[in-house]
């Protein structure tokens, strides 16, 4: 190994501090408002929180009691199933919509748009509308296929609800990112195929699939982060008197029963760090993953 | 998401500093906040706080501020942390021996002759662990049944009256049931408006007299659960999947229920909420234990709100002349008048009742009235915080049939036992 050192002028020393300068904002936001936060944190999940910002120091107390409550495991569980049932699903009818948004359609543009609302509306005021479309007595749902499913208080089907207006609502803001890595395919590679005589099915198989597998890829870790972090959903959907709650209810909504409700930061904090080691561990596969099916060659 | 408009974030910016610019007074006179979670209620704390501005410092604008009970506590919670509390604001029975036991909250204990003007329940409400008063007692309110008039005639079966016990709740459920096909009481998983009163009225207990203990051991106790929980198996009466997508409030006020419990704060808001509703129901005592373990049978919780101010707060002087304001006779009254709720201060009943007099049905307050001469306080010691949202999951588990009673029950015990002997041996 050779080592160089370099000597920089001092017009390029002052062109590097010129650098920092410039990304001390974001830098000093990062550190004040996420790094600081996450370090509190993880001191507070060794700690009991007696009230009022007042923590004793207990150790590791807090994850032997974790890892003992069958509930942190439930929602553990809930939570891989909710990321099952939503990310797969969800991808696969993003990519579908962006391809019918990307083919020659009249009235892409308003297409586009209706597909893109949902992400516009405020989560909340979207599940609402979602709880009385489930709603078992006077729903439409039931209604329509004339069944009378207890859509968000039966434990059976709770988790399909959630899953439902997650993939409902995440659509078309995947469907345009995912439009955008479609758009730059250049065309000439569909020709090519054309004059060979590849079937449509081959053409998405062999062009699409692996020219937007890099974006592809993006939204899916995208949308697997915010799948494990999911929130507010099914808060506003179940509320904590509904029988079905412990079938349904992710890790962030236990850290926040138990924080919030409970008053036990330091048992939160405790999920809040059981779930971010959960999200690095899923996103290393990921990456190991990636090198088999994610294309950068184009 | 990734590329904000720009005008976007001028304005949220704007937003975000335009409160800034509030704290300095430009009028000369010192600006207040208040608040409180209850926006039926808003009208007459403003009512209220004015009348201090007119009659008694005028240099001194008090706002009321309204932030949702679910996000209140959070946000209160957080304020007290960075010694940033709203100059005045509610507190609650749950909340205040916590709050008092951290010195959050200032002595009131001095600022007003509270035994002549206001009751044990009252008075008991607003002290902390030590005795002390950290709050001034604000209002007082106990449970009722609410019951549909209309479906009781359709059925032929007379109202509720003092005479009831929980075999005429059956009865009568069943009974509308049958002829009108709506479902009768509506037994919802719920502390204060739901199983508690059945528990006292059985003569059993939540917390033992020396709230050191639960009673969930003793079996007056437990029958009262038990038959509370089961009343859901009955035909007439929706279960609690039911209730997790339309509260008991939403299915009686459309028509589909003839009985729930109702806390008597919320009365003056439903006859207003509910204009075609008015004259077709009406409220009752509580139904008696028919054959309770001990006492009379009859009983409801009664809980009281208090006003608080910080123990650090800027503007200490003023705001505990405005609490003494507060636990006076003028402003209850104003209290009382503007509807908000019945005021804590003994004599002055009447005045919310007068509330009520602009609408062509008079509900029958006066079972309110006679209920506070058997009311039982609210459910409270210092480690309830740490109990309370557990032995809700618990009673929700019995309910779906995932823990049998007798397990639960216990459970319950266990871990009220557990977390107060726990804060016993910590303070």
């Amino acid at each position: 190994m050779k080592k160089t050192t370099m000597k920089l002028s001092a017009a390029a020393r002052r062109e590097e501090n010129w650098g920092y300068f410039m990304i001390a904002p974001t830098i000093i936001g990062l550190v004040v408002l996420n790094l600081w936060p996450f370090i509190q944190t993880i001191y507070t999940s060794f700690c009991e929180h007696l009230g009022f910002g007042n923590y004793k120091f207990i150790g590791i107390g807090n994850y032997v009691e974790m890892f003992q409550n069958p509930e942190v495991w439930r929602a553990t569980w809930n939570t891989i199933l909710f990321c099952i049932l939503t990310v797969p699903v969800g991808l696969f009818l993003s990519l579908l919509v962006a391809m019918m948004l990307n083919a020659k359609i009249r009235g892409k543009g308003l297409f586009r748009t209706i597909f893109f609302l949902p992400m516009v509306c405020a989560p909340a005021a979207v599940t609402m509308v979602w709880r009385w479309i489930f709603n078992s007595d006077y729903g439409i749902l039931n209604q329509i296929f004339g069944t009378n499913i207890n859509w968000i208080t039966d434990s059976k089907y709770v988790m399909i609800a959630c899953a439902i207006v997650a993939i409902w609502s995440n659509i078309g803001y995947d469907a345009v990112l995912l439009l955008a890595g479609l758009q730059n395919i250049s065309k000439s590679y569909y020709e090519a195929a054309e004059i060979d005589g590849t079937s449509k099915i081959n053409q998405f198989l062999q062009i699409t699939l692996p020219m937007v597998s890099p974006t592809l890829f993006v939204v899916m870790i995208m949308r697997l982060m915010s799948s494990i972090k999911v929130y507010d959903l099914i808060y506003m959907m179940v509320e904590d008197t509904n029988p079905a709650l412990t079938s349904v209810q992710s890790l962030m909504y236990l850290f926040y029963r138990e924080t919030f409700v409970a008053g036990s930061r330091g048992s939160g904090a405790a999920i809040v760090v059981w779930t971010v080691l959960l999200i690095g561990i899923i996103t290393v596969i990921q990456f190991i993953g990636q090198k088999k099916w994610v294309n950068y060659d184009v | 998401m990734k590329q904000m408009p720009r005008i976007l974030a001028l304005l949220l910016t704007a937003v975000l500093i335009l409160p800034l610019s509030g704290c300095g007074s430009s009028d000369g006179k010192t600006h207040l906040t208040f608040q409180i979670w209850d926006v039926a209620q808003r009208d007459g704390m403003q009512a209220m706080c004015d009348a201090y501005t007119a009659n008694v410092n005028p240099d001194v604008v008090i706002e009321v501020q309204v932030t949702s009970w679910s996000e209140y506590w959070t946000k209160l919670e957080a304020a007290a942390e960075s010694n940033t509390l709203p100059d005045l604001f509610w507190m609650h029975t749950d909340q205040i021996l916590y709050y008092s036991e951290f010195g959050m909250l200032a002595d009131v204990t001095d600022l007003f002759p509270y035994e002549e003007h206001y009751g044990e329940i009252s008075i008991s409400n607003a002290q902390g662990s030590d005795g002390r008063m950290y709050g001034v007692p604000k209002d007082k309110d106990n449970i009722i049944l609410v019951y549909n008039r209309e479906m009781f005639d359709a059925a032929g079966v007379a109202y509720p009256d003092e005479t009831w016990t929980w075999d005429d709740l059956e009865a009568a459920s069943q009974a509308i049931y049958d002829a009108t096909g709506n479902y009768g009481y509506m037994a919802y998983n719920d502390e204060q408006l739901g199983y508690h009163n059945f528990v006292y009225q059985n003569g059993g207990c939540i917390l033992t007299e020396d709230k050191t203990q639960g009673g969930f051991d003793q079996e007056a106790t437990r029958e009262a659960v038990e038959y509370y929980v089961n009343l859901q198996n009955n035909d007439w009466c929706p279960n609690q999947a039911y209730f997790a997508e339309t509260s008991p409030g939403t299915a009686f006020f459309s028509g589909k229920g003839a009985m729930f419990l109702e806390g008597s704060w919320n009365l003056l808001a439903e006859m207003n909420n509910y204009p075609d509703m008015v004259g077709k129901w009406d409220i009752a005592v509580l139904p008696a234990a028919p054959d309770p373990v001990s006492g009379d049978g009859r009983a409801t919780i009664s809980n009281g709100l208090t006003y608080a101010t910080g123990a650090h707060g800027k503007n200490l002087d003023i705001t505990l002349d405005i609490l003494t304001y507060f636990a006076g006779e003028e402003a209850q009254r104003i209290q009382g008048e503007s509807g908000a709720a019945i005021p804590a201060y003994e004599g002055l009943e009447d005045s919310w009742i007068s509330a009520f007099s602009g609408f062509d049905y008079q509900l029958n307050l006066d079972a309110i009235m006679t209920q506070f001469d058997y009311c039982v306080q609210y459910v409270n010691n210092s480690a309830r915080p740490k109990w309370k949202s557990g032995v809700v999951d618990i009673m929700t588990s019995i309910y779906n049939g995932s823990v049998d009673i007798d397990t639960g029950l216990d459970n319950i015990q266990n871990l009220i036992n557990t977390e107060t002997s726990k804060k016993l041996a910590d303070s």
